[in-house]
């Protein structure tokens, strides 16, 4: 195990790599000059020289690049062009709203998509199936923003029941210890702040979620579809167990673990989801946080947050291949071979 | 475990805490929460690059010397200063400074106070260098008395001083926090600096001891949210108080104001604001049809303004005639008459003159992105075609389009400009100067030794009507040279809940006070 792990670790450094090649090269791309961004108008030649000296945006790509380099080898993303902050430190305090919406938005999609997909399934082409189809089918390709404003509109300007963006009410809530804001104010035993909280994540979350637990709904269906349908199911029925045992004990249990690899894939994906949702719900996430560097060319928090995307992605795979070797006893011995 | 007794405890606890929520309705009263569209930086004058949020906050928080006074800003009021006087070269400027003024953190507001503010942003401020270059000396007369004098006469100055960069900064808190002194921000301001979280919110509370009087508000918020679409839905859910237009790029579509002005809970706060929007050419290109100024122009005479402002603002934006707003106090009347009108008939004459075929000129007309301008671009497009002339729209984002202007590679471009001090300076001179054609948002003109020169003398003319003939005569020149068509000027539009009292909406720079307001 410990050897695979190594090996699968050590798959991500080409993957890494590369990915800051292509960003790094790409936001110098795009036309813009940051410095002349930051200045704005009214700035003399000399100015934007002068700024531009200073940024280093002066030098020759290549040598920019392994500048940033040096400076990534000891944990140094880079100073925000915009505020000169660190962008390490930027982004970790970003990091815990992202998070947290995207761990809400996931258990949501789970405790969705998995019954809906067991119903489906277990009532193959009935009136319920068919609206569930109809259903996860409008989930997939409704578009984020769409879904978002319909959401606001009902909920919040016309019901009047959630906010309509923000993760807090102004002032509502002090920094806790973790940076989560739920689970900080539940340590902190502040049921306020935790419901006031609560209503926050919903709409953002439900926007991440919906792609998510429609396609895990139409991925459960058709596995546990295709699991009902093998000898085993029909041999536990002969041993004369209830459906229930069968479709949960047997069906659903060899189902599900093809679905866990659809899980960590696309929570990935969903991050990825979270630079519209973030910004639409004015969450202080680092999908917003990208959003607003990539308009006012801040470099540095392009590459910071393209990388950190990028290391998610892998690290949940990762994450997905051990899960898969936990559950899946031929895996593992696969694995330990 | 642990925490499903914390989840527990904490629904039992729900009913206990109704009573502490009340207190909180009551807090929401006094509590004005503003909408901005992006995360403010830079929360004090030393560091501030006019970037429109930190310095609205810093108007909130600091105070300047002088200000404009509402409702027309055409006059400057005294704040940190109560009087001054300028010597009859412009050069010399003396201020008797206010008495018992106490920054937040009690330090005594004096002369060495101004004199180690501005001497600090001076040198910290990439952004206001240019002008505060001009800055020879600062020297304390008294207690209460400030003289600076410059080392080339600049009226404009005290424009210069009633700008956000300029605010008077607490000396020992400045001193004390170095480098970290935007997040700990402490000035004389009528409210006092919280909080700040960052891509969420500005706290700001009440400064019970300020000079003009208590803030009626206790608490000022100002709320980061970037998507225009949710802004609207926050003020007509009433989740925030004030939203601001602010630039046209990050602004609330029109069809979305025509909804709000039905909304009985949104008022529509509007003031005619010293923006100019504009067809511009590329003036410093020495070859093309657009060299010769027949061409440029016919395309002037091709648009039809009233169109314009009937057809897609509706009332949310005004005529312009020139290098000026007729709000300026130095705006030429004069201009109205010899600015290029809507004649398409002359248009086409006028290219004929040229010997311009209208069917070769294929322009790319760029502009920036967004609806409102994407409605602009295609309005004046149209009217491009009846003359014959065809155009591409090419909408970019803002630093690209940026890019595209300081290195000249364009013909036609749709731009524009908000001055950021009430001066016709700032207009004329970073627009039409042609040592700043390279730079960044401006008409990029040509080296001409009579503009220029006169550019020059106006900025620094101390005598008020002399330096008001000499920008008439300025407008004339530049109006001859057809540099551009000027387009509109949008309104400054503020939105804020019907309850909202006492707000006045500032145009030059276009930012904010809220020391007058209160909630009902």
């Amino acid at each position: 195990m410990t050897a695979f792990l190594i090996r699968r670790l050590l798959a991500m450094v080409p993957v890494l790599a590369l990915v800051l090649v292509i960003v790094f090269s790409l936001v110098r791309l795009i036309p813009g000059d940051p410095a002349v961004t930051l200045l704005g108008p009214g700035a003399t030649q000399q100015q934007i020289s002068a700024l531009r000296l200073q940024l280093d945006l002066d030098k020759s790509l290549p040598l920019q690049f392994v500048s940033y380099l040096g400076g990534l080898a000891q944990g140094d993303l880079g100073q925000s062009l915009k505020s000169g902050l660190p962008v390490a430190r930027e982004l970790l305090s970003r990091l815990p709203a992202t998070l947290e919406l995207a761990f809400v938005a996931l258990i949501g999609a789970i405790l969705v998509g998995i019954p809906l997909g067991v119903v489906s399934a277990t009532r193959p082409n009935s009136a319920l199936d068919h609206a569930l189809r109809v259903g996860s089918l409008v989930g997939v390709s409704v578009p984020a923003f769409l879904l978002a404003l319909i959401l606001q509109l009902v909920f919040s300007v016309w019901l009047g029941w959630l906010p309509v963006s923000g993760r807090a009410s102004p002032f509502a809530t002090g920094a806790g210890a973790t940076g989560f804001a739920l689970l900080d104010s539940l340590l902190a035993g502040n049921p306020r702040a935790f419901l006031d909280g609560l209503a926050h994540v919903i709409l953002p979350a439900t926007v991440l979620a919906a792609f998510l637990a429609a396609t895990l709904g139409r991925f459960v269906r058709n596995a546990l579809m295709e699991t009902l349908g093998e000898d085993f199911i029909r041999t536990a029925r002969a041993k004369g167990l209830t459906r229930a045992e069968v479709v949960y004990g047997h069906g659903l249990r060899n189902a599900l673990l093809p679905a866990i690899t659809v899980v960590g894939l696309k929570f990935a994906e969903m991050l990825g989801g979270a630079v519209l949702t973030e910004t639409i719900f004015a969450w202080p996430g680092i999908g917003r946080y990208m959003f607003e560097a990539i308009r006012n060319r801040d470099y540095p928090v392009i590459q910071g947050t393209t990388l950190l995307f990028a290391l998610i992605f892998v690290a949940s795979s990762i994450v997905v291949d051990i899960l898969h070797a936990l559950l899946d006893p031929r895996i593992r011995r696969k694995v330990a071979s | 475990m642990r925490l499903t007794t914390h989840i527990l405890a904490a629904f039992v606890a729900v009913p206990l805490l109704s009573g502490a929520a009340l207190a909180q309705d009551a807090d929401r009263a006094k509590t004005l929460v503003v909408a901005v569209p992006s995360d403010p930086v830079n929360l004090e004058p030393g560091t501030n690059r006019a970037e429109p949020i930190g310095s609205e906050v810093i108007l909130n928080v600091f105070d300047t010397l002088v200000a404009w006074t509402p409702p027309e800003f055409g006059k400057l009021e005294g704040r940190l200063a109560t009087a001054w006087t300028v010597s009859p070269d412009g050069k010399v400027f003396d201020f008797t400074l206010r008495e018992g003024v106490k920054f937040h953190d009690g330090t005594p507001f004096d002369a060495e106070a101004v004199k180690f503010s501005l001497e600090r942003t001076k040198t910290t401020n990439p952004y206001v260098q240019a002008t505060f270059n001009l800055i020879k000396e600062i020297a304390v007369t008294s207690p209460t008395g400030v003289r600076i004098t410059l080392s080339d006469p600049y009226p404009a100055f005290l424009s210069i001083l009633a700008q956000p960069q300029s605010a008077i900064v607490s000396p020992t808190a400045a001193k004390a926090s170095g480098d970290k002194f935007a997040t700990n921000p402490v000035g004389t301001g009528p409210f006092v600096f919280k909080s700040y979280k960052a891509d969420t919110e500005v706290v700001l509370e009440a400064n019970p001891s300020y000079f003009r009087g208590a803030p009626k508000l206790s608490r000022l918020v100002f709320r980061v949210i970037p998507a225009a679409s949710t802004r609207r839905l926050e003020i007509e859910s009433g989740g925030v108080d004030v939203v601001q237009q602010g630039g046209q790029l990050a602004a609330i579509a029109a069809e979305d104001v025509a909804a709000l002005a039905k909304n009985p809970n949104v008022a529509i706060l509007t003031s005619p604001s010293q923006i100019i929007r504009q067809l511009e050419f590329n003036n410093n290109k020495t070859e093309g049809p657009f060299t010769d100024v027949r061409v440029r122009r016919a395309i002037a005479h091709a648009i039809d303004y009233d169109g314009l402002l009937s057809g897609i603002f509706g009332g949310t934006a005004e005529r312009v005639y020139g290098p000026l707003t007729s709000n300026n106090w130095a705006f030429n009347p004069k201009v109205k008459d010899l600015a290029p009108n809507y004649d398409p008939k002359k248009a086409k004459a006028l290219l004929a003159e040229a010997g311009v075929d209208p069917a070769k000129l294929d322009l790319k007309l760029y502009s920036f992105q967004g609806a409102l301008w994407g409605a602009v671009a295609t309005f004046v497009q149209a009217n491009l075609a009846d003359i014959g002339v065809k155009a591409t729209i090419q909408q970019t984002e803002f630093p690209a389009l940026r890019a595209l202007q300081t290195s000249g590679q364009f013909d036609v471009a749709l731009d524009g400009r908000q001055p950021w001090y009430n001066d016709p300076d700032a207009h004329i001179t970073i627009g039409y100067l042609s040592d700043l054609a390279a730079t960044a948002m401006t008409f990029r003109m040509p080296k001409d030794a009579m503009l220029d020169g006169l550019i020059t003398k106006a900025q620094q003319t101390a005598d008020t009507e002399a330096r008001k003939q000499l920008y008439f005569q300025i407008q004339e020149e530049i109006v001859k040279r057809v540099p551009g068509a000027y387009l509109f000027s949008p309104k400054l539009i503020v939105f804020a809940r019907s309850n909202v009292k006492g707000l006045v909406v500032n145009s030059a720079p276009p930012l904010n006070e809220y020391w007058s307001v209160s909630k009902q």
